[in-house]
This record gives structure tokens, sequence and C-alpha cells, in this order.
């Protein structure tokens, strides 16, 4: 008998738990040797009104068991990926979320208001916690009343189901986690990369043109295990997990800390096949306990 | 493109320092050009793969010339045959030699070698006369293999061959395939702005995903040296924005 892997996020249902994270997965055209069945859903590059160049290289440095990227949002543009993706997304059987990023929250108002009634579009992610934007970005995820605002902004203008991306650089991830549930959020994504710097001995400077980068893959993974658990306890509404997931095992810490989902990032970079890896790793672990579905598997989320 | 489990088969020291790595990988060996290459992961590496030009092919197996840079590179050159590579690949866009010259120069520095036997058997095999310059620092240096019909070597101290840059080596040719230190590929540019060259860049996922191989253009923005490079005609790329040392060192 085969496991009932399918999860409900915020009124929508997923097939599985298992999401592509924004970034790490394009506009989903791109990732090669791709194995549709075992997705949930993915989550588009971020996008912002206007085409971005993104910044200059380099843009990538590996530290142990992780990487520091600043890539600065490249990409054509909110016109651009209507008019050349969503009519794929049209025909996917999974949902599409589009990243969405602007500098103002009138800006994230008028990309949700765009994007609402596109067809292919599924829902909404809210990015308030890029590291590697000079506008905008990590500044509205760090503050409540502004991660308040934004998702405000979005919610106002769209009725599809809006997720919101948390940045982990705060001192309480609950604070801003119930500020934007408040908001109208539909579900949380916990969480966004780490600011970090590695310097180049050579050159005496940072190996990263922008100074700075978002740091991502295993090595933040019990980091973001303890906020996105710290999140669930803070909130009512679905935290889907993300941060250094490759494995099965990665994934199911995340869904027993209370996640209701989970999206797979940088390991998609490493393995094409990461996310179908970690879609299959689990229903194998859920037969080995004895469990028929995910639902079955037990949560650690003691109520404050 | 291919996700192949590849054991090593072999390797054998080409220079100073550099080495040349042989792995099964059929599939990628049937379909690889000039100037693509693969990413290669193993279990216990680093958390990237690594980009490696497909140096030759010899039926199933393909090769990989590298020298030990870092952490990344030391892990493979101690691999012993039956040791097992992931192997990503082919990728990106090699050079293109449709085009009917009738001569060409292939100008490499150091381990720009990589690229150049299969270029080299390409372009004999379309009937181009093919003239390859090596660059080295110092006749150590220098890889020891070599194809086409003229070989001209090249060293900044003279300890071989011409006392120079390979580029000032170099004859004239209807068409120069180039590949090396970006210092040296700005100086191709300089004096071939038709010239294909391949550009080395830092490198994350290797299939057009993650955007960090961004490379400068002079018409403005960027695109991926895994994607739509790593080769280029020389003048589309904007030089002076192109970093020219990549410092690889991660500790784990």
């Amino acid at each position: 008998m085969s496991t009932q892997l399918s999860v409900e996020i915020g009124g929508l249902k997923l097939r599985g738990p298992v999401l592509a994270a924004s970034g790490t997965f394009g506009y989903g055209t791109e990732v090669p040797l791709l194995e549709r069945r075992a997705l949930g859903g993915m989550v588009s590059k971020g996008i912002f009104l206007r085409p971005r160049t993104g910044t200059a290289p380099p843009r990538i440095a590996e530290t142990p068991s992780g990487m520091l990227n600043a890539i600065g949002l490249q990409g054509p543009g909110v016109e651009a990926l209507i008019r050349d993706y969503t009519p794929r997304w049209a025909e996917w059987d999974f949902p599409v979320f589009v990243n969405i990023n602007g500098e103002s929250a009138h800006e994230y108002g008028e990309l949700a208001a765009r994007l609402d009634g596109v067809p292919g579009v599924s829902g909404i992610e809210i990015n308030i916690s890029c590291p590697n934007v000079e506008q905008g970005g990590l500044y509205f995820g760090n503050d409540p009343r502004a991660a308040a605002a934004v998702t405000e902004a979005v919610r106002k203008r769209t009725r599809l189901p809006v997720w919101v991306k948390l940045t982990p650089m705060v001192s309480d991830i609950g604070v801003i986690a119930r500020a934007v549930e408040a908001a109208g959020a539909d579900a949380l994504c916990a969480i966004n990369t780490f600011v970090g710097m590695s310097i180049d001995l050579n050159a005496y400077k940072p190996r990263l043109s922008f100074r700075t980068g978002g740091l991502s893959g295993p090595a933040i993974r019990p980091l973001a295990v303890h906020l996105a658990h710290q999140a669930a306890r803070a909130v009512s509404i679905p935290v889907i997990g993300v941060g250094g997931i490759t494995r099965a095992e990665d994934a199911l810490e995340f869904l027993v800390a209370g996640c209701s989902a989970v999206q797979v990032g940088t390991a998609t970079f490493v393995n094409p096949r990461a996310i179908a890896e970690v879609n299959d790793g689990i229903a194998e672990f859920l037969r080995a306990k004895n469990f028929t579905s995910l639902a079955e598997l037990p949560r650690y989320l003691p109520r404050d | 493109m291919f996700l192949l489990d590849a054991p090593v088969t072999a390797k054998r020291q080409v220079a100073r320092d550099m080495f040349v790595v042989a792995m099964h990988a059929p599939e990628i060996a049937v379909s690889v050009r000039a100037g693509q290459f693969v990413n290669l992961g193993w279990s216990g590496g680093p958390l990237l793969r690594r980009p490696f030009s497909v140096y030759r092919v010899n039926g199933e197996q393909i090769e990989v010339v590298l020298k030990a840079v870092g952490e990344g590179t030391s892990d493979l050159l101690s691999m012993l045959p039956g040791d097992r590579l992931s192997c990503l690949g082919p990728l990106g866009h090699g050079f293109d030699l449709a085009a009917g010259p009738r001569s060409i120069a292939l100008i490499s520095g150091g381990l720009g070698v990589a690229p150049m036997p299969l270029a080299a058997r390409e372009a004999t095999s379309l009937g181009m006369r093919v003239s390859w310059v090596h660059g080295a620092r110092t006749s150590d240096e220098l890889c020891s293999e070599s194809e086409g019909s003229d070989v001209i070597w090249a060293t900044d101290d003279g300890s071989k061959g011409f006392a120079g840059t390979a580029v000032a080596a170099a004859p004239d040719a209807d068409l120069v395939l180039a590949c090396g230190p970006n210092r040296m590929l700005s100086a191709v540019a300089d004096r071939w702005p038709e010239a294909l060259v391949a550009v080395e860049t830092y490198m994350g996922c290797g299939t057009g995903v993650c955007l960090g191989c961004a490379v400068p253009l002079r018409r403005g923005g960027y695109d991926r040296a895994c994607k739509e490079g790593p080769v280029y005609r020389a003048a589309e790329i904007d030089w002076a924005a192109l970093p020219t040392h990549l410092s690889y060192a991660i500790s784990r």
C-alpha cells in the first residue's frame, strides 16, 4: 500500500510535502533530469516589477558545508515572467508560487495585483528576507510593522494564497511570525539565508563583490530547524521549513519540529535529483515506521 | 545531460602538479563536444560539484585535467582506480567549429590545455590546419601532451620555446580558440576580437539555475558561463569586470 504524502497548506492541497525553494529552481524550466512526480510544488526565482541585472561577480563562495551567494535577484521583471513562463506553468500538475520582491510595500502590492488571476500562478511567496539587495529585502523582514505592512499590501490585492518567507536575522522570529499571521498570511516559510562573509586571504578583501552574501546549505540546518520550530510554535498557520535539507532525514527533522511541508534549495545545485530523493525517502521512513500517511508522523510542538 | 556514477579508471601526470584523471562515462563520452564540461562530485567531498572541461575521450572513458589548487582537487588527485565519481554532463556550450575556417590556432595557458585536445581533433576532422600554442610560466609547468600539425611552446621565463606569452607566440589563423587565465584571454580579445575563448568563473550548479557563474557582457548585464558559455566570442565579454584571480580554498 502506498504511503499518503499529501498535505494541505492554507487551503491548498499539495501531493507531497517537498517543494523547490526560490532561487534554486529558476522558473522550473532549467533544472535538468527533473522528476515532476516527486514535486509537491515550486517557488520561482524572486521577481521584481522591473528587470534587474544582479550583482557583479564573484557572486558565490563555498564555505564549510555551505555556500554564500549574492546574486542580487537578477531577473527579467514580472511582465517577462508572465509572458515567458506562466503559460508553461499552467500546464504543470503541481502548483507554482511566485517569489515577489519590492522596494516598498506598494511595489509588493502592485506585484500581487499583477499576478492575481494569471493562469499558472498558484500563489505568492513574499520575500522580505533577501540579504542581497540594496533597497528593501531584509529591511522589511526584521521589523514586525514593516513585515505586516508588506503582507497587508499583498493580501489586499490578491485572492491567491500568500506565503511569507522569513529572515533568520532577527532576535525573535516569533514576533515577526505573529505580525505577518495577523496581517493575513496563509503560511510562513522559515527561513531564508543567513547573512555571512568570507575573506580572500590573497586579496585581503571579501570573496564576494557584494561583500556579504546569504549562507545556505547543510551548514545552517540546525539553526533553521530551531527557527522553523520557533515560528511554528508562535502561529497557528502552517510553517514550511527551509534550510540545508539534502536528505529525507533532514526534511523529517523539520516536519517533526512542527513544519507542515519543506523546501529543498541548495541541494538541487549539487544533485538534480535531490527533491525526488527527499520525497521518496520520507515515504520510505513512514513505511518503515508503519505509518500509512504523513499526518500520522508525531510532531514535537509543545504550546507555550 | 546525464548524471552518471563514474568509476575512476586511470591517472597520469602531464606536468609539474598537473594530472589527467580518466573515468568511465560512456553516455558523456559519445555526446561531449570540445569546450563542454562535466561537474564532478564525490562522497565525502566538498558541498558543491567541481567543473572540469573534458580533456580527451577514449572509448567509453572521458578525461579531465587538473592541478591541486584547493581541497576539492586534492581529494580528486588522491582517488584510485575504482573510486566513484558522480559525473554530471556534458554541460555548457562548446566551441562552434562549423563555420569552415581553413586554419585554426589553439592558445592555451597552463590548465587552459583542458578543452584543446578535443578541439584539435574536431578541427582536424573538419580538414583544418591546427597550430597549438602551449604557454606556461616555466617549462616544467607545460603540459607534455599535444595534438595538431604545429606545436609551439612558450614560457614566461624562456626555459622552453618562445620566451614570452602564448598570445605573443601565436601565429595568425582563420580562427583562434583560447583557454587559460582570464588575463590571458583578455589579451587574446585585444588581438583577435573574433576569437572563441573558454572562460573560467566560480560555478555553483553548472546547469543554469543558480546564476552564480555570471559573465559580464559588453552589451550590459550578465549571462551564465555554465549555460550560454563557457565559450564566448572574445569581443562579447566585459574583461575589466570579469574576476581574474579565483581563490578556491575552503576549509571543511
